[in-house]
């Protein structure tokens, strides 16, 4: 267990999460059950009132979600000063099985969220409010994913040892090691270029054929393809070392938190590419979301180039 | 796409403010106390932990320590050469050295014993065995304690206590400068030899023995060794320290952090109540602006922005302020509650350390959770009904 | 233009302000609703311009269902077809005159020079250039009124509503209301007055005057 004032806030902050969820999650479960359109009663006047509330409080939830997640990584990182052996907060993950769903979990709600917020604003543009129990429905759902990740984080700060000793990122993510992830390492240079530019190639064939669903599964797909490249490729470069595969050490001051930038640009740009296939917008909505999608993945892929080709300019050698 | 922020809207939300002048004048002084109080004693206790991680800079890698019935004990001395032989070891040392209460100055003195000729695991000590040479009877003391012995009347020797009442006169025979790490301030150096006298020790015994290995990687393993030749004593790494300290000052902080949300809570209620609290007046405005034509969410939006606003400028008000008042004023009074009231620290000043963490951590405690708190009040305010501006 | 299907108004307490209305306005009329006080005119207008729902019954406004539109949805028509003028001025009298005519275009996040355009031409038509930096509280009433009138067409209405205009009014200052009233016509808008001042009664621009009385048409 560990309290530090950072665990702390990172409790209060939850809690008042939770309190505020689980007023918008009465609420949606009123008005999935008995919202009408064309109702002129009382409870319907109530209900639409209570509405906007919802969609207030997950909007700013969603708002206060995002930094809280880069605040939440930063505070692993400095955790890892305090747990003996990890130098970042690789090790302080892997010291509590619920550290690496609750990553995960956190990534998918914020895409969830992000999504949530952009049905309401398209459902609150159209007068006969289509999407309006559907994206309350949705909330339901999303809600229980919250409350998951909020339990689960929970239980990971409680569950952190201090005394004992925990591996730090060259072991978790070391070639030699019998793992899964060893086994990525050892695959060539040029599957991973291949199959990062590859990907990227396709997006912007596809932006040009305008094919939404196309374009949202390549964007899907190039989330793990970037993640799993970064990790296992192209972070050597960022590092400048041939054994670092760390996606956690990317977020300290040495390598100037480049990782906070990389990650939001990639957030950005495949929230945009995925959520079109998820929601069929007007035209010029989805032409803009493309555009955005594009436009920060372009600036991801340039400045993971930057440091793979720059690397290679400055000693005249791969890694 | 329209722009993201609003900014008429935004002027509006500072009119509005301008407007019920009092009652948010009072919500921002409010915000900017809190977050002052929170943010000094952060600053102050992660100065502390700077000057902690310092002074443990220089200790040994690992220490030994006897124990009789699960408390600290004196050590053979000898120890100190049988670890020597160990792989890997580079130097040990048994330590004499310990805390003096000088009773007129109701002071802390921290005494250190040193060989004139064997190197110690403390740099400091090597360092100023350099400089300065020792004899029997005499004792090397930093310009602090000097001072403080010259107000005592103390000028050319000083009389310790020892065990059984009997004085021992020892000649002040020359001051090193004080170190810059303020838990070194108070000490004075003399010879092993004397340095036992005092604490009664025996010939043989030392406080502890010190052991600095050649590679760093290798401490545990070593610590591990040692631990397994005596499995009796207490095995202690440089890094055990730094981690105790770090949970210690965590502590203290987070104590505060306590105190801090408690109050804060107290404040929320307050502020939930005046911003629910609308008069006629306010209903009227609210009303009209929605019958010519705001929506629900434009109000809501201009009264998020209020709390942010406020909120936004109460936090750096109160980050500004704690600042002046650790790092400029040097924290009058809260400085006490860290350190203890020890007169030799009392002109102790403080160094910046500012971690970014700690920003952030006031930042989520202070603006988000007040911009939710003011969400409800804000959505009641929206919702009113328009109709009454026709009446 | 603007249609009441059979409109019934019950507020809560069980106050029945309308009975089973129907009214039909067509565009560019100017109708005058007069009534005693409490016979439920306040009520149409609120009605028509969505700011309240009927208990039963339609409203049509150029074609929207405004009855039926969640809130949202009718202050959004509103904000785009409507402008409103009420008894008491209702203006934000600490804020100055300028920041009052521009109120209802704040949430339209406008650019700057399409709002400076629009400032400039109430301002002019309603004779308050040199005042636009005073704060309204500061204004006499025909100012006010003026200020009034400045706002509700600054995001230029098909239909104007007006609730009791020159109730704190005297005559003459009546007369100049009127006289702006005329103008407005004259851009063909669609204009509802209810009132029971004597005076809107023999106003040659007036279409038509309907009575209303105890929630009923006379
Ligand atoms: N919000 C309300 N709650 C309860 N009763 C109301 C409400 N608004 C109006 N009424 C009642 O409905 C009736 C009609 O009111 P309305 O304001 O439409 O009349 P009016 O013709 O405009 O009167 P006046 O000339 O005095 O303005 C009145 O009896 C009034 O008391
Ligand atoms: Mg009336």
């Amino acid at each position: 267990m560990i309290i530090s004032p950072e665990v702390l806030t990172i409790y209060i902050i939850d809690a008042i999460f939770i309190l505020f969820a689980s007023v918008a999650f009465v609420i949606s479960v009123r008005i999935v059950k008995n919202y009408d359109v064309n109702a002129t009663t009382a409870l319907q006047y109530e209900l639409e009132k209570k509405s906007y509330l919802v969609a207030t409080i997950i909007r700013c939830l969603f708002y206060i979600k995002v930094p809280f997640f880069l605040f939440f990584i930063f505070i692993l990182n400095n955790i890892s000063f305090v747990l003996p052996g990890a130098m970042c907060g690789a090790g302080v993950v892997n010291s509590s099985s619920a550290a690496v769903p609750l990553l995960f979990l956190k990534l998918l709600n914020s895409y969830l969220f992000a999504y949530w917020i952009l049905l309401d604003k398209d459902d609150m543009s159209i007068e006969s409010q289509p999407y309006i129990k559907q994206k309350f429905f949705l909330y339901l759902l999303f809600y229980l994913l919250l409350i998951t990740e909020i339990y689960l984080e929970f239980s990971m700060f409680l569950n952190i040892d201090i005394t004992s000793v925990v591996d730090c990122c060259g072991v978790i993510f070391s070639h030699t090691d019998g793992s899964y992830m060893a086994q990525f390492f050892g695959l060539p240079a040029s599957f991973y270029i291949t199959l990062f530019y590859g990907n990227f190639a396709l997006l912007l064939l596809s932006y040009l054929v305008k094919s939404r669903y196309i374009f949202a599964l390549l964007n899907l797909i190039f989330v793990i393809v970037a993640l799993l490249s970064l990790i296992a490729f192209f972070g050597i470069y960022i590092y400048e070392l041939p054994t670092h595969h760390c996606p956690f050490c990317l977020l300290q001051s040495e390598y100037n938190y480049v990782g906070y930038v990389l990650y939001s640009l990639l957030f950005l740009g495949t929230f945009n590419g995925v959520v079109i296939g998820l929601h069929l917008f007007s035209v010029d909505v989805q032409k803009e979301k493309m555009r955005y999608s594009l436009i920060f993945l372009m600036l991801y892929v340039s400045t993971i180039s930057y440091y793979f080709l720059g690397y290679y300019l400055k000693n005249s050698v791969w890694l | 796409m329209s722009r993201v922020i609003n900014f008429y809207l935004l002027s509006y939300s500072i009119g509005s403010l301008k407007r019920e002048k009092y009652k948010n004048i009072f919500l921002f002084v409010v915000i900017s106390l809190l977050v002052a109080l929170l943010a000094s004693t952060f600053f102050l206790s992660n100065a502390m932990k700077s000057e902690y991680n310092t002074l443990i800079d220089t200790y040994p890698d690992i220490v030994l320590q006897n124990q009789k019935a699960g408390v600290a004990a004196t050590i053979e001395s000898s120890i100190a050469d049988k670890l020597l032989l160990l792989d890997g070891v580079k130097n040990s040392e048994a330590r004499v050295y310990g805390s003096y209460y000088f009773n007129h100055a109701d002071s802390e003195l921290t005494i250190i014993g040193v060989n004139m000729f064997t190197p110690s695991c403390s740099s400091f000590i090597n360092d100023l065995m350099q400089k300065h040479s020792l004899h029997r009877g005499e004792i090397l003391v930093s310009s602090n304690v000097k001072n403080l012995f010259n107000n005592y009347y103390y000028k050319e020797y000083f009389n310790f206590i020892k065990s059984d009442g009997s004085l021992k006169k020892m000649q002040i025979d020359e001051v090193f400068k004080n170190s810059k790490n303020f838990f070194n301030k108070n000490t004075l150096v003399m010879l092993k030899s004397d340095a036992r006298d005092i604490f009664d020790y025996k010939e043989y015994e030392a406080r502890d023995i010190a052991i600095d290995v050649a590679n760093r990687d290798e401490v545990v393993s070593i610590a591990l060794k040692i631990k397994r030749l005596y499995p009796h004593m207490n095995v202690i790494t440089k890094e055990d320290l730094q981690v105790e300290y770090e949970n210690l000052y965590n502590f203290k902080s987070g104590f505060f952090l306590t105190i801090f949300i408690i109050s804060f809570f107290t404040f929320f209620i307050i502020i939930y109540d005046k911003l629910s609290g609308l008069n006629g007046e306010k209903r009227r405005e609210i009303g009209i602006l929605k019958a010519i034509g705001w929506r629900v969410g434009d109000v809501l939006n201009a009264k998020l922005y209020e709390g942010a606003i406020l909120s936004l400028s109460g936090y750096l008000t109160g980050i500004i302020l704690a600042f002046v008042y650790v790092y400029l004023l040097n924290a009058p009074l809260l400085k006490n509650i860290f350190l203890y009231s020890n007169n030799l620290l009392k002109d102790y000043t403080i160094h910046l350390s500012v971690e970014y963490e700690t920003l952030a951590l006031l930042f989520f405690l202070s603006v988000p959770i007040y911009i939710v708190a003011t969400i409800i009040p804000s959505w009641k305010i929206a919702t009113l009904d328009a109709d009454e501006v026709m009446r | 233009m603007i249609e009441l299907k059979n409109v019934s108004k019950e507020y809560e307490g069980g106050v029945k302000a309308l009975n089973r209305v129907s009214l039909k306005f067509t565009e560019g009329e100017v109708v005058v609703l007069k009534g005693m006080s409490g016979s439920g005119k306040s009520s149409i207008l609120s009605l028509i311009a969505g700011l309240c729902k009927p208990t039963e019954g339609e409203v049509v406004v150029d074609g929207k269902h405004i009855s039926k539109l969640a809130d949202h949805f009718a202050t959004s028509f509103r904000r785009e077809n409507i402008g409103m003028i009420f008894q008491k001025y209702n203006l934000i009298v600490d804020l100055s005159v300028q920041e009052n005519i521009l109120l209802p275009l704040v949430p339209l996040n406008l650019k700057n020079d399409e709002l400076e355009k629009r400032l400039n031409r109430e301002l002019e038509r309603s004779n308050l250039v040199s005042k636009k930096d005073i704060q309204v509280k500061k204004l006499s009433g025909g100012e006010q009124q003026r200020c009034a009138i400045a706002r509700a067409n600054s995001n230029n209405p098909k239909i104007i509503l007006a609730d009791e205009p020159t109730a704190n009014l005297d005559e003459k200052l009546s007369l100049e209301f009127i006289a702006s009233l005329c103008e407005m016509k004259r851009e063909n808008r669609t204009i509802i007055i209810a009132t029971h001042d004597p005076l809107f009664f023999d106003l040659d621009f007036v279409d038509r005057i309907v009575e209303v009385g105890y929630g009923k048409i006379v």
